[in-house]
């Protein structure tokens, strides 16, 4: 049981990172490539921590584990609204809305 | 050969589409591909140390979470303002 455990977070970690690199590598707009961050960063890293706490236990590796997880998830979350913001400044020129600015985030002639 | 080295290396899989990421397309799709890159290689470098039952380098992907962050954000202001 605690081994076909391990097997099945090791294989939702692969999946994990795997989604989110093919959703990274499909999608044809870089803010829209960002979402699939989350997964590898939220997923992979929690089920990661499960499983190196069940392979090696209540020690110093889990917690480190867990502070990577912690890590991972927190500097997801402020790195992609860093870079989401950056493209938008290179887009547009500017960082709040304004009227003239249409349809946000959607190029001249890119397919919806 | 464990579990673990053989997680390793399907997760070292993603990093061949992340060299496509970071060397082909646009700037602001490049960077998202760095961005994937130095998280995956965070798992990456977890699953290697549990792997080769070298517990005391756990230190070395806490180093490489921590760091990404200010290599991310650095990237992210060169591209608002001078690439």
């Amino acid at each position: 049981m605690h081994h076909r455990l391990i097997i099945a977070s090791l294989v939702i970690v692969v999946v994990g990172c795997w989604t989110g690199t093919i959703g990274v590598w499909r999608m044809r707009e870089p803010t829209q490539a960002l979402h699939y961050l989350s997964l590898p960063a939220t997923m992979s890293a929690i089920f990661l921590a499960v499983v190196v706490l069940l392979e090696t236990g209540w020690g110093s590796t889990t917690a480190k584990t867990i502070l990577i997880c912690l890590i991972l998830i927190g500097t997801n979350s402020v790195g992609t609204h860093a870079t989401a913001r950056a493209i938008r400044v290179r887009q547009l020129g500017h960082w709040k809305p304004r009227k003239e600015d249409g349809v946000e985030f959607i190029r001249k002639g890119s397919k919806t | 050969m464990n579990i673990w080295l053989a997680t390793a290396i399907a997760v070292g899989g993603c990093l061949i589409v992340c060299t496509d990421l970071c060397l082909r397309g646009s700037v602001e799709r490049r960077l998202v591909g760095l961005e994937l890159t130095s998280m995956l290689t965070t798992i990456l470098l977890v699953l290697l140390t549990v792997g080769f039952h070298r517990l005391p380098f756990i230190d070395l992907p806490l180093a490489l979470a921590i760091m990404s962050l200010g290599g991310c954000l650095v990237f992210a202001r060169f591209l608002e303002r001078h690439l």
